[in-house]
């Protein structure tokens, strides 16, 4: 099976500072990647790049054999890449319906079925059926995050980023989103790279882990074997002495 | 009845068209003429302005660009006024592309200051060039559209009528949410496939089209363009009809641009006191009523939601 993306010696620089430095992964279609690493590590530098929100500075991209050097971002989310943000980003003064709606005019989808029945699809997959008509302006938290998801599901995109979705969330919030990430990559094959802080629910959803520190990949591997590598320990609590640190991260 | 405040939008355009049957004062149907033109230009500056957040403080370039491409048509090669119409638009497109392609590309207040600069430096540019424009006392002796007052001031009802049922419809289409998507967030339309930069530029061609031809509309009422046309003042009473009006909401805006022409009139009877109580009122309105004045009243009147 061909790889759906491949990064090669990816690297951008801030004046001096390198904040994502010869960076290569490839990730297959299917498949539900995460990427792990203390802040400033790069990570949504790294999903800038790959989305054409920051120029390149050094390697390549190639979504679907295809090289996204260059492109602009609402060109390479039409191509099949779309992502979230970190921060949920609503358009204001706007209803749910009318949010999902914009994903839903993306050139990609807008000819292949209606618009509104496609955003009703939509709002009604991520659970927010009953919300379609609310102003964004005063909808909870837990249901922006919702939102932000399902905008960029309207694209129909073939690889997700998401931005740590699950940031500003309570515990009992968090269940039910992972659990529609789940859903989503099972019903629709959707192929999903994330960041997250969030370590027990991150670690139940992927099933390959790569983590940055300092704008580097210093390992790739399961969730099992990710928190007892040396490096990720040292990156995240500094040098260990011994073998309790496993807890200390959460999944043990 | 949540409906019966839409009897009042044919009741309002009958009187207004049976207007002229009544009263037989070619002054105050000259001043209502002028009052339906300040319309079109707030309705075109708040469909690219009020629907993508993007403010210009120039929309008398397009404006004189119309204007003072009909006048000289009209006055220099004798054509007939009606071709201003349609060049005198092509004209403002034609600018709205030269500005917009790149500074519209940009974030920041870009847009804002190169449409102010370009309306200025248009201002300037008639008087420079005198020998061509006029100067100061600009360009006198157009032929009017019409012939009689009557006619003119149908003219320009039905024109502003026409223009703001077409924004309207252009506002609601697909398009015209997208345009609001921008205004939101620009990083995550892009983010959702927009290419938001090609619906700003587009926006704002239509806008200009709409804005030159009120323009040519204005030229021809007045029998002459002057240097006035391109100015600051002009640029920024509109936005201040626009906030009067209910920003984003076009049809407000048209209605707003309307009653603040028409207050200077109406005040006339304080004498040398008028401009203080004209901006005595201006303040009352835009502090008490932040989101405008006609469309919340409106919406009220309707029924919906805020």
């Amino acid at each position: 099976m061909s790889a759906l993306l491949e990064v090669s010696a990816l690297s951008k620089r801030f004046s001096g500072l390198v904040a994502v430095n010869e960076v290569s992964f490839s990730i297959a279609p299917g498949e539900i990647t995460g990427i792990l690493g203390p802040n400033g590590a790069g990570k949504t530098t790294l999903f800038n790049l790959l989305t054409g929100f920051l120029p390149i500075d050094g390697g390549e991209v190639r979504f679907d054999g295809h090289n996204l050097a260059g492109l602009a971002p609402h060109r390479i989310v039409n191509r099949g890449l779309a992502r979230t943000f970190q921060l949920c980003r609503p358009f204001s003064g706007m209803s749910a319906f009318e949010n999902v709606m914009v994903g839903c005019l993306a050139p990609r989808v807008r000819h292949r079925e209606a618009p509104e029945t496609r955003a009703r699809e939509i709002l009604a997959a991520v659970g927010l059926a009953h919300r379609a008509e609310t102003k964004v302006d005063v909808l909870p938290y837990g249901d922006l995050r919702r939102l932000e998801i399902a905008r960029a599901l309207a694209t129909r995109p073939r690889l997700l980023l998401l931005d740590e979705p699950f940031a500003g969330l309570g515990s009992s919030e968090i269940e039910p989103l992972s659990a529609l990430i789940r859903a989503l990559h099972r019903s629709e094959g959707l192929t999903i790279l994330l960041i997250e802080h969030r370590l027990r629910e991150f670690m139940q959803l992927v099933s390959r882990v790569i983590a940055m520190d300092f704008g580097r990949i210093i390992a790739v591997a399961t969730p099992e074997d990710i928190v007892r590598h040396p490096l990720v320990i040292e990156a995240y609590i500094g040098r260990a002495e011994d073998d309790t640190t496993g807890d200390a991260l959460g999944t043990a | 009845m949540r409906s019966r405040p839409w009897i009042f939008v044919p009741l309002v355009l009958a009187a207004l068209a049976a207007l002229p049957v009544i009263v037989k004062s070619e002054y105050l149907l000259g001043i209502l003429s002028v009052c339906f033109i300040y319309g079109i230009w707030a309705a075109s500056w708040d469909f690219m302005s009020g629907l993508t957040g993007r403010e210009n403080f120039g929309h008398a370039l397009f404006i004189g660009a119309g204007a003072y491409t009909s006048a000289f048509l009209n006055a220099r090669f004798a054509l007939n006024p009606w071709w201003g119409l349609p060049a005198g638009a092509a004209m403002a497109v034609l600018l709205a592309l030269v500005i917009g392609f790149p500074t519209l590309r940009l974030r920041g207040p870009y847009f804002a200051l190169a449409m102010l600069a370009a309306a200025t430096i248009m201002q300037r540019l008639t008087l420079i060039f005198w020998q061509y424009s006029g100067g100061e006392e600009g360009i006198p002796g157009l032929d009017p559209l019409l012939n009689s007052k009557i006619g003119i001031y149908y003219l320009c009802l039905a024109a502003l009528v026409l223009t703001t049922a077409a924004l309207l419809l252009l506002a609601r289409s697909h398009g015209g949410l997208l345009l609001r998507g921008i205004r939101g967030d620009e990083a995550a339309c892009q983010a959702a496939g927009i290419d938001v930069t090609f619906y700003k530029i587009a926006a704002l061609v239509v806008s200009a089209a709409c804005a030159g031809m009120g323009g040519v509309l204005y030229a021809h009422y007045q029998e002459a363009v002057t240097p006035d046309v391109f100015s600051v003042a002009l640029s920024i009473s509109i936005i201040i009809m626009v906030y009067v009006g209910g920003i984003g909401t076009i049809y407000g805006p048209a209605v707003g641009a309307i009653l603040l022409a028409l207050l200077p009139e109406l005040l006339r009877g304080l004498g040398q006191y008028r401009l203080w109580a004209y901006s005595v009122v201006l303040i009352f309105i835009l502090f008490f009523a932040p989101g405008g004045l006609v469309a919340p009243l409106w919406r009220r009147a309707v029924g919906l939601a805020r």
